[in-house]
């Protein structure tokens, strides 16, 4: 039933990623915003505490598919995204995209030619740049449309008829974005609080200074913490009967010196009746039509499988952190590091992350 | 006298000035002359004009070995260049004091490695650095380096003109085996369309069948067929990996960190390639504390509607007060707010923005800029980003200071920040803008404040209760003083969108926080001063905040009176030091004239002021106490605050205990009864405290104390 492969990390800094975790642990117990009397440089207070919601409602095979067209969608699926926070752009125009194609290659071409001094008419065209909104992705009324951008390279010695090539993808996007908190917003911000970006760093970086300087925004690492990570192992599980997981695979790496490394594979079959079995009777729900799942149930599933693992091993799971999950619906990781295989349920995902995202606003 | 000077005067002066007036006037010409000597002097002595001198002068053949002079003014180049690097005329006599071989091959290397501009690098220095190249004396290690410095350094090229004109030179050494990548990687940032001719290309491709296909003779060719595809017919893989290897090394850290310290606009161009190179490589520690540079807006189009055509002139553009007032109706917010806080003019207009947008995106950049640097980050901070986190908060703390309020962001930050703060790190920093945070409402004050400041508080060091009292402190004064202003302003409606002035707060609200946040102190400071031994230095920060908190009223206008706890009034009392139950005197003469007030507006409704019977009784029991204690000698009388068994006071056995604390017996006082007694009756041997009681010598004690200093003893007298 559990494959289970144990390997040792010698990493020199476990101790202090140990420490990092305390911190960051404790610095989440409280949430806040500035709360009521506001200086006048302040803005108006945003009384409502942030947090992950400790329930959501269930998966459902979306039928994304009808409202996204599937050229869109496969720009976003089975890439591996690196995550970013960021904070909300101002004077961002879903109608101004075409201008921020121009704008971004022309920053880009700049970037990339100095310290080269080659002036040459013609060179400029070394980068293409495509932003496009994806329509239909936008779950709430107050959800900013998701874009994504793209960068293709052109080779100043590439035959006519040679496809450019494409290096480097990224997007932004908020689905189901915490209301209160876009209300709070003036109108001058779009609020896309989640960015996702594969290729070289190099571009990351540029592409990011373009939005800082033109968007007034900000950008920062967001990792998929514990909790999340925790939360994609149970959501994904919970589509097993629509779509086969074909595995349920969680990485946890334990404090010991040297680091160990856990890697506790499910079947898919044995995860799904764990799941069921923790799951509260279905009457007992108010008559919703729409299935929620409780955060508890979460704790339960994950607990479930800790005992199961120190049964057979002796060892505490809870001593450790998770750090990795995968099915065959996508993968994540704790450095954030997302990749979702299966259209169908990646509004539940890109949810979780939105809110993970919001929660990392300084304000 | 007269006569002495007569004599000694002609010895000093000049005999052929007799009269005084013009032996001044002649004397402030020589000082005048003194002082232009003087700075020409230090001029002309300034170690590294002199070192600069040295080597543009120093004649051909001198030896290097045992030249001294030589040594001292390298070590002296040496050190401007990797401080503050080296101007361009300081370039240009390095350089060809390097090339020129004048002092031959050894300093040769050691000169090139510590050319580091400070703005830019004359073109005619290089020009002439590849004439002696090609004079072809240096060593090839020499010539090597030389050109990766050229390589390093070609952004900062003033001109690139003459070196295009001479290419061909340039091209020459491509036959040098160990120069070629180097060259070619130099003629691929000269080469334009006119310099690709055909011998050029066949000496390319005749290298190429030599040397093999190296990737720098291909990068060169594949810019030439770029530019003309007809003259070079080899086939070059379009998927071909753009770009020379980085040959900066001997001087990049140097070259960052001068660039760094003059907070370099020059060279940009330098910088910037090698930023995305540290952020590839170490996207761990990304920086957030760096001001962002000011810049137009870069979004126009969004932001200015096709019909709303005026004049804006952009901030960047203003570079002083005058024109700043002059612009005031029509300046455009820089692309990024963050960089307003880099320009002190920039921090001027910030004050009048009144664009709910423009601060909120301060907020953004700020917050985020804490949250990533304080509290995400998992690395705690090396020593020398330490360093540049103080500077940061330095920063943002004198901006706070210049405009009197704290930031929303800065305030969410450190609720935060509190919960994991260990209360060393940048101490003074995070105090200093603590004290700058808003009123709290007075529900959450508990939760957001004193629960994480009573943990670090008992769990720190002297310093730090003294630090945060002080913090508390400064929070207070700022609290009433915003008060008193908003009060005035609200009254005076002179603001025209009030809602963002006032604070959202009704008095009475205002009141409850101000209630909590001096109940808090008081408890702190009774505990602490238990914990800590009721040290001197503890108490004088804790009397420090009770001064402000007794003037409330008649001082900030607030119909708020509140009273010390116990656990403060009575160690500052008892304690020994003279300074404090002076203060703590002059403290209850304040509370007494703040109550007095605040009794006779009772009858005005305006000012309407219930100062609860509990405070009244608490002050006057304290003040009976004090007086007691101080001037009546009746320690331990039934009705005072402290009460010990009649029993147990005989049992300590000390004489008259009910004296202990008057004025002669105080332990704060003693000495200066002791000195009384002396300079009163001098002549006495047996010392008998006791007869400064009597009525005169009580009176002349009394003054005796108050002329050492002890006004809050004299202004309590007074009032008693």
């Amino acid at each position: 039933m559990i494959c289970v492969i144990v390997s040792v990390l010698r990493t020199p800094h476990s101790s202090v990623a140990v420490q990092m975790r305390g911190k960051r642990k404790s610095c989440r117990q409280s949430y806040s915003s500035c709360l009521g009397a506001s200086s006048r440089l302040g803005l108006k207070p945003v009384l409502t505490g942030r947090r992950l919601n400790t329930s959501r409602r269930a998966p459902k095979s979306h039928s994304i598919t009808e409202k996204v067209t599937p050229e869109q969608l496969a720009l976003l699926l089975k890439t591996e995204w690196k995550l970013s926070y960021v904070t909300p752009l101002y004077q961002f125009r879903h109608t101004q995209l075409r201008s921020y194609c121009r704008q971004l290659s022309a920053f880009i071409a700049a970037e990339k030619q100095q310290g080269l001094a080659v002036e040459v008419e013609g060179m400029q065209s070394g980068y293409r740049v495509s932003f496009s909104a994806v329509q239909g992705m936008a779950e709430a009324d107050d959800d900013a449309e998701t874009v994504t951008i793209q960068i293709h390279s052109k080779s100043m010695l590439a035959k006519q008829d040679e496809p450019e090539k494409l290096v480097w993808s990224g997007w932004l996007s908020c689905i189901n974005g915490n209301p209160d908190y876009l209300h709070s917003l003036p109108n001058d911000f779009t609020c896309l609080p989640l960015f996702g970006s594969s290729g070289q760093e190099v571009f990351t970086f540029l592409v990011q200074s373009w939005f800082q300087k033109t968007f007034d925004c900000c950008f920062g690492p967001l990792e998929i913490n514990h909790t999340s990570l925790q939360w994609l192992a149970a959501l994904w599980t919970n589509c097993h009967t629509e779509s086969s997981i074909q595995h349920l695979k969680l990485i946890w790496t334990l404090p010991v010196e040297p680091q160990l490394q856990i890697t506790y594979t499910v079947n898919p079959q044995d995860a799904w009746s764990l799941w069921s079995s923790v799951r509260k009777d279905p009457e007992e729900e108010n008559e919703g039509e729409e299935e929620s799942i409780d955060f508890e149930e979460v704790v339960r599933f994950i607990q479930g499988l800790k005992n199961h693992f120190y049964k057979h091993f002796r060892l505490d799971l809870s001593a450790g952190t998770l750090k990795q999950v995968s099915t065959a619906l996508g993968s994540a990781k704790y450095s954030g590091r997302i990749k979702i295989s299966n259209s169908r349920y990646m509004i539940t995902t890109l949810t979780l992350l939105t809110e993970a995202a919001l929660l990392k606003m300084p304000i | 006298m007269a006569t002495g000077l007569n004599v000694t005067g002609p010895l000093i002066s000049d005999p052929s000035f007799p009269s005084d007036q013009s032996v001044s006037s002649r004397s402030i010409n020589k000082s005048l002359r003194v002082a232009e000597k003087e700075r020409r002097k230090l001029e002309a002595e300034d170690p590294f004009v002199l070192a600069l001198k040295y080597f543009s002068d120093v004649e051909a053949g001198t030896p290097v070995i045992g030249n001294d002079e030589f040594e001292k003014n390298l070590v002296q180049v040496e050190k401007v260049a990797y401080s503050k690097g080296l101007s361009p005329e300081g370039i240009s006599i390095m350089l060809e004091f390097s090339m020129s071989l004048r002092m031959g091959n050894a300093p040769c290397v050691r000169v090139l490695k510590c050319l580091i501009p400070a703005t830019v690098v004359p073109q005619e220095a290089v020009v002439r650095a590849v004439a002696w190249l090609c004079v072809g004396k240096i060593p090839i290690s020499a010539q090597v380096l030389f050109i990766k410095w050229v390589l390093t350094v070609f952004d900062m090229i003033d001109a690139k003109d003459q070196l295009r004109a001479i290419y061909g030179f340039i091209f020459n050494f491509v036959t040098e085996e160990n120069l070629c990548p180097f060259i070619c990687h130099l003629l691929y940032l000269l080469t334009r369309k006119e310099s690709v001719r055909v011998f050029r290309v066949r000496k390319l491709l005749e290298l190429q069948s030599k040397l093999g296909r190296q990737p720098f003779l291909l990068h060169l060719l594949s810019l030439y067929k770029v530019f003309c595809p007809e003259l070079v017919t080899l086939s070059i893989q379009s998927r071909m990996k753009t770009g020379f290897r980085n040959h900066n090394a001997p001087w990049k850290s140097a070259l960052i960190a001068v660039q760094k310290r003059s907070g370099s606009q020059v060279a940009s161009s330098t910088s910037l390639p090698f930023m995305i190179k540290e952020k590839t490589t170490s996207r761990k520690r990304k920086h957030c504390l760096e001001f962002p540079t000011m810049s137009g807006s870069v979004n126009k189009q969004a932001q200015t509607e096709p019909s709303v055509s005026k004049r804006v002139v952009p901030l960047v553009q203003l570079h002083s007060f005058a024109q700043l007032l002059k612009n005031m109706h029509c300046v455009e917010l820089p692309a990024q707010m963050g960089s307003l806080l880099g320009s002190s003019l920039a921090l001027h207009y910030l004050d009048c923005v009144q664009d709910e947008s423009a601060l909120l995106r301060l907020n953004f950049w700020l917050g985020y800029a804490l949250h990533e640097e304080f509290l995400f980050c998992g690395d705690g901070g090396s020593s020398q980003n330490l360093e540049e986190a103080q500077q940061f908060l330095n920063k943002l703390l004198f901006t706070q200071d210049f405009l009197q309020e704290g930031f929303s962001s800065s305030e969410a930050f450190l609720y935060k920040f509190l919960r994991v703060w260990d209360g060393s790190l940048l101490r003074s920093q995070v105090l200093g803008l603590l004290s700058n945070i808003p009123v709290i409402p007075s529900i959450k004050i508990g939760q957001f404040l004193f629960e994480p400041l009573m943990q670090l508080f008992f769990t720190s060091s002297l310093f730090f209760k003294c630090g945060l009292i002080e913090c508390l402190n400064n929070m207070l004064s700022k609290w009433l003083c915003w008060n008193t202003v908003y009060c005035l302003e609200d009254n005076l409606d002179i603001s025209p969108n009030k809602s963002h002035t006032s604070i959202n707060m009704t008095l009475t609200d205002f009141k409850d926080s101000l209630m909590e946040l001096v109940h808090f102190v008081g408890r702190l400071a009774s505990v602490g001063l238990q914990l800590e031994g009721y040290n001197s230095l503890l108490l004088s920060f804790i009397l420090d905040f009770y001064e402000t908190v007794c003037d409330m009223f008649v001082k900030y206008e607030l119909p708020l009176v509140l009273v010390p706890p116990a656990g403060v009034f009575y160690p500052a009392l008892f304690a020994t030091d003279p300074v404090s139950v002076d203060r703590l005197a002059y403290i209850m003469y304040r509370y007494q004239v703040n109550l007095t007030e605040a009794k006779s507006h009772r009858k005005q409704p305006k000012k309407a002021c219930r100062i609860s019977h509990h405070t009244l009784c608490d002050f006057n029991h304290y003040m009976s106490v004090m007086v007691n204690c101080l001037w009546n000698s009746k320690m331990f009388e039934p009705d005072m605050g402290i009460q010990l068994k009649e029993e147990l006071l005989l049992k300590a056995n000390i004489p008259e205990y009910w004296e202990s604390f008057n004025f002669i017996h105080h332990p704060a006082f003693l000495s200066y009864a002791v000195d009384f007694h002396h300079k009163c009756w001098p002549g006495r041997q047996d010392m008998n405290l006791n007869s400064i009681k009597y009525s005169k010598p009580w009176t002349w004690y009394l003054e005796y104390l108050y002329s050492q200093g002890y006004d809050g003893l004299k202004q309590f007298v007074l009032v008693m």
